[in-house]
């Protein structure tokens, strides 16, 4: 759906990618971490065409991105973290910008909506933030694009619009549908994603399915300090130590995904070697 | 759709600030009858008042035609929209060039008719004379934009000003997309920076290229004078290519500019 290869892109003087290869496949959504400024939302911008590589190329849907054909432009949405939205009665804004998009389902952004609670009457602008953006989520939703590019979907949304976004994104998505969600709020993504990637230093230094860390690592807590020595990251806790380690028993252990950034993030080559050796043999 | 789709999104402000740019024009009028009994608001005062409101006006709204670019967030709503940027630069010439010189001309006219009737009927009231004179004060026509026998004589014969504003305007519109902030502004000062280039190079660098003694009357035109002062020899273009030339000037400029805008719009980046 999305390949990216060789992408070099740089503000002015910046360097921000040198080299980033990535692929993107429908029917999951990705999570994609990294600290401030590394490169998320630039990354974003250049899937969606917004900014042209200084060299590499990117395929999206077939389709050049620099270019913005009208036909890439229906099937790709990117939910930025700053938008828009002109102050004009919500139906009205429906009514003219939905046309555009030949996958657009008005039942299912009322659905959206309605889940939300966000309020339909009146101007836009009088909206809150938080209600802009949840009014965005739903369209962005309901335009049924196979690509859907969100810039930190989470921030402004309140503890149970939170809870609401990853059940209405969980339900959302298909084995047609690619998502990609841009984030530094990893504990938003919890139980949503199924592959993370985290962006380090211009390129992409982790990207692994969830059921492949649940299957190779270990999230515990333990005071034994063999395990600790052992860990790829520790952090001490009333409980005990919070351990990530590797998982050498087969058994699947639930990700804890800020241990997981954190480890990748202090003991990344570490744990990508860990993730390219052979698997631990399944217990019968 | 795009049409429809910009037009919802800006038609409050588009009316609000014809509603404005009339009220001015009223108020300017008026302003004119309170001070001048003798012929206020005659055909040349139409004329620059026309010419001056478009100008002003039209070259403002040009350079906010796509003023989305400006900030990130209205840009990358503006720019994802499923449609081509020939299309969006045709909407944007749609609107910023062909509706907003209707408009304005409508305006003008709705203001113009009424102030000048009441001008005139002012003057048939008072029963005024031209000062010094017995001459009666005669009435004031409506100005004819298409007919301007009032305007100086390159505008009477070339529609220099109305040509001149699509080049200019065009300028301003590809303004809106190459500056991202004060892009009137920079425009202006980008527009009197070329304007002076072109000056001095015209004066300066063609005489330089010219003969001793020859010197250049115009774009077309070169004489030789003899020491007194006398007219020794004039070399002239043939009329076709003077004739080319200013067909190009009316005509090119704005298309030059709104291709520019169109590969401008294409590599934006945001």
């Amino acid at each position: 759906m999305v390949s990216i290869r060789d992408l070099s892109f740089s503000y002015k003087r910046k360097t921000v990618f040198k080299g980033l290869d990535l692929n993107l496949q429908p029917g999951h959504i990705y999570g994609l971490l990294g600290r401030n400024g590394t490169g998320k939302s630039t990354l974003l911008r250049n899937i969606a065409g917004f900014l042209f590589p200084r060299s590499g190329r990117i395929d999206a849907l077939g389709f050049d991105p620099r270019r913005r054909q009208p036909a890439f432009l229906q099937q790709v949405f990117l939910l930025p973290e700053d938008f828009y939205l002109p102050p004009i009665p919500i139906s009205r804004w429906i009514e003219h910008t939905a046309s555009f998009y030949p996958l657009f389902n008005i039942d299912q952004f009322y659905k959206y909506t309605t889940g939300f609670d966000i309020p339909m009457q009146g101007s836009m602008q009088e909206m809150s933030y938080g209600q802009q953006k949840k009014l965005l989520i739903s369209f962005a939703l309901a335009v049924n694009s196979p690509l859907l590019l969100m810039d930190e979907p989470t921030n402004g949304l309140d503890i149970l619009s939170k809870s609401q976004f990853r059940k209405i994104i969980a339900g959302a998505v298909d084995e047609k549908k690619c998502i990609l969600i841009s984030t530094h709020q990893v504990k938003d993504l919890e139980n949503l994603i199924d592959r993370i990637l985290v962006i380090e230093e211009g390129r992409i230094l982790f990207d692994q399915t969830i059921d492949a860390i649940a299957q190779r690592l270990s999230f515990t807590l333990s005071f034994d300090p063999e395990d600790t020595a052992r860990a790829f990251y520790s952090e001490s806790s009333l409980k005990g130590n919070a351990l990530v380690l590797p998982n050498t028993e087969g058994e699947d252990s639930r990700p804890d995904l800020e241990m997981l950034y954190k480890a990748i993030i202090l003991e990344g080559e570490k744990v990508n070697r860990h993730f390219q050796e052979p698997p631990p043999a399944v217990r019968p | 759709m795009l049409v429809a789709s910009h037009w919802a999104e800006h038609r409050k402000r588009y009316l609000l600030s014809l509603l404005a740019v009339g009220g001015l024009m009223a108020v300017w009028y008026g302003f004119l009858v309170l001070i001048d009994h003798f012929g206020p608001i005659n055909l040349f005062i139409q004329y620059a008042t026309y010419y001056c409101g478009l100008f002003l006006v039209g070259c403002f709204y040009a350079s906010t035609i796509f003023s989305e670019l400006g900030s990130k967030s209205r840009a990358i709503q503006y720019l994802s929209l499923p449609a081509s940027h020939l299309e969006k630069l045709l909407c944007g010439i749609l609107f910023g060039v062909v509706f907003f010189f209707i408009a304005f001309t409508i305006v003008f006219y709705m203001v113009d008719i009424p102030m000048v009737s009441l001008a005139n009927r002012i003057i048939a009231s008072e029963k005024q004379h031209w000062p010094n004179s017995f001459l009666p004060i005669g009435s004031v026509g409506v100005l004819n934009i298409w007919n301007n026998g009032w305007a100086p004589i390159i505008d009477r014969k070339y529609h220099f000003f109305l040509f001149a504003y699509f080049a200019i305007q065009s300028a301003f519109l590809l303004g809106s997309v190459y500056f991202a902030r004060w892009s009137f502004i920079k425009t202006v000062v980008s527009l009197v920076a070329f304007w002076v280039i072109f000056i001095l190079y015209v004066q300066k660098g063609i005489a330089e290229h010219l003969p001793d003694g020859w010197h250049g009357h115009d774009l077309v035109r070169w004489s030789n004078n003899t020491e007194n002062g006398a007219l020794a020899s004039l070399v002239v273009l043939p009329g076709i290519m003077e004739r080319i030339f200013i067909f190009l000037m009316q005509y090119s400029i704005p298309p030059i500019f709104w291709i520019i805008t169109y590969f401008r719009l294409k590599e934006k980046e945001v």
